[in-house]
């Protein structure tokens, strides 16, 4: 087989037989979350228990994806709550 | 994956790139011998580099880390491979070993990476990031941590989906799916095995709850979380995204411990608390810290000093065991515990604890060697053969041993050791040329 340079990933795809199903799965749900707390906070700034309640997810997943998202500069963090205990997230403009 | 062979001669084999292997490698070098420094992460610096803060100076890790790591990055006679293993280590005779040497496909050439991180920018797939202790995600073509050495991009194989968008983006075309695994064969005059240490699992004490109560974590992840490349914007609870402001250390998880099969003290468990302890009390001002601990060894220069500093900040020490931590709605715990010096059983309420872990062996150094006996010591540490006059010899002749490898020590004294190992390997070509 031709390997032509920066379309390697191809050349493994078929080497492989396709692509693993647990990454696909991961991939499905990453997306499939990071788009309900997208959606979430386009609506309006939320704190991390605000989301919890609104997605229904156990609250640590959402400390997780939502610091992940962060990280991958989707998400900003706003301002901590009158009790210096909950920062308030929103969408990175 | 199919295997290509190669076949390379060095001075010496260094097995572990941590702060030990690192500047036993270097004391090499400098002399002027070639060396093989290996290392099964993607990164040199070893636990040390992932640290916040060193005891009892307070100097930041990374300050000391990064300078020493580039160091061993650029110099002449040391050949990095990272994400590799040995394995059947071979004596031929005196003055040869010959090593299998596995490198696994990065998927990026290194040299050509400029760290521009558009692949990790492109790349639609998240998973926990072993770098950060699982507290964040990171992407599948990833650069591992922001000083990570080489600074260049890796894929994590298992969780790609292959769809190619980091390959699309890189502009310098270093990504290579083609890549495959190498096995190398390497000849050596001398070998300095410095595999460092592993951290105790709390898993295996359920009673603590670490992995079912979120706000329950490592010391380690907790070192991630005040470090200045933190997973967070700031201090937070796992469990709920709290700031914590009444948190609780416990010491001894999984050391000084029979039960769990690691009775030795960890040596460094009662310092890297305190000073985390002192870190979190200038980051968070507000916040009570207690540290549970069974006694404070403080035996090290500067340490009861740096002791007595915590209690002056207002570190509230309490002599007790704990027997059972349990959760809150709320996410706050409860802590069971046996107040020695009262006699007595007590609660009480924290909203985070942080569980200080022992210090384990690294399983597997005896099994690399082939036809020769590297022989452990009782809690199956590398065994010293002549602990007083000459700290680094093992059981075979020409392989030395440095750091943590040997038990459980702090940074100032793997650094001592990897010197008297260095030493006892540029001492051993000279006898054996």
């Amino acid at each position: 087989m031709e390997i032509e340079k920066g379309k390697t990933a191809k050349y493994l795809r078929e080497k492989s037989g396709g692509v693993p199903e647990q990454a696909k799965e991961n991939l499905k749900e990453f997306n499939r979350i990071k788009k309900l707390m997208l959606e979430a906070l386009a609506q309006e700034d939320l704190t991390i228990k605000q989301l919890t309640d609104k997605l229904n997810m156990p609250s640590d997943e959402v400390v997780y994806h939502l610091m992940s998202l962060v990280k991958y500069g989707l998400v900003a963090t706003g301002d901590v709550d009158d009790m210096d205990e909950y920062f308030t997230y929103k969408l990175k403009k | 994956m199919k295997d290509s062979l190669k076949s390379s001669s060095y001075d010496a084999l260094v097995i572990g790139a941590g702060i030990a292997g690192g500047e036993a490698a270097l004391n090499l070098a400098n002399t002027g011998y070639k060396v093989l420094l290996v290392d099964k992460e993607l990164s040199v610096g070893g636990k040390m580099i992932m640290l916040s803060k060193v005891f009892p100076t307070l100097d930041c890790a990374a300050c000391i880390t990064t300078p020493k790591v580039s160091e061993i990055s650029r110099h002449p006679n040391i050949t990095i491979f990272t994400g590799s293993e040995v394995s059947n280590i071979r004596k031929i005779s005196d003055n040869e070993f010959v090593a299998k040497v596995t490198r696994k496909p990065r998927y990026v050439h290194v040299e050509d990476c400029t760290a521009c991180q558009l692949c990790e920018k492109a790349c639609p797939t998240s998973v926990r990031d072993q770098y950060q202790f699982g507290l964040i995600g990171r992407k599948a073509a990833f650069i591992p941590f922001s000083i990570c050495s080489p600074k260049a991009a890796a894929i994590d194989i298992d969780n790609c989906t292959l769809c190619g968008a980091c390959e699309r983006v890189c502009p310098t075309h270093c990504i290579d799916f083609t890549m495959e695994t190498e096995t190398n064969e390497l000849h050596v005059k001398t070998i300095v095995v410095a595999t460092g240490f592993n951290l105790f699992d709390p898993n295996n004490i359920p009673r603590y709850g670490y992995g079912k109560y979120k706000n329950v974590i490592t010391a380690m992840q907790m070192e991630r979380e005040i470090a200045p490349t933190r997973p967070f914007h700031t201090i937070l609870r796992p469990g709920d995204g709290k700031v914590p402001d009444k948190i609780a250390y416990v010491l001894c998880v999984g050391s000084r411990d029979a039960t769990v099969g690691n009775p030795i003290c960890s040596q460094i468990c009662c310092m890297y608390s305190i000073k985390q302890a002192q870190l979190l009390m200038g980051a968070l001002p507000m916040a009570d810290v207690t540290i549970y601990y069974i006694n404070i060894r403080s035996f090290g220069k500067g340490f009861e000093e740096f002791y007595q500093q915590a209690k002056g900040m207002g570190v509230n020490f309490v002599k007790g065991k704990i027997g059972r931590i349990s959760e809150k709605e709320n996410g706050n715990l409860i802590l069971r515990y046996e107040d020695i010096n009262k006699g007595k059983l007590q609660e009480a309420e924290h909203d985070m604890v942080i569980l200080s872990t022992g210090v384990l062996p690294t399983k597997g150094i005896d099994g690399l060697f082939e036809n020769e006996t590297l022989t452990l010591d009782q809690f199956s540490f590398v065994g010293q053969s002549d602990m007083l006059a000459s700290p680094a010899k093992t059981s075979i002749g020409g392989v030395f041993v440095a750091g943590a490898a040997t038990g459980p020590m702090d940074i100032p004294d793997s650094i001592l050791s990897a010197g008297a190992a260095s030493s006892e390997a540029i001492s051993y070509i000279i006898q054996h040329a």
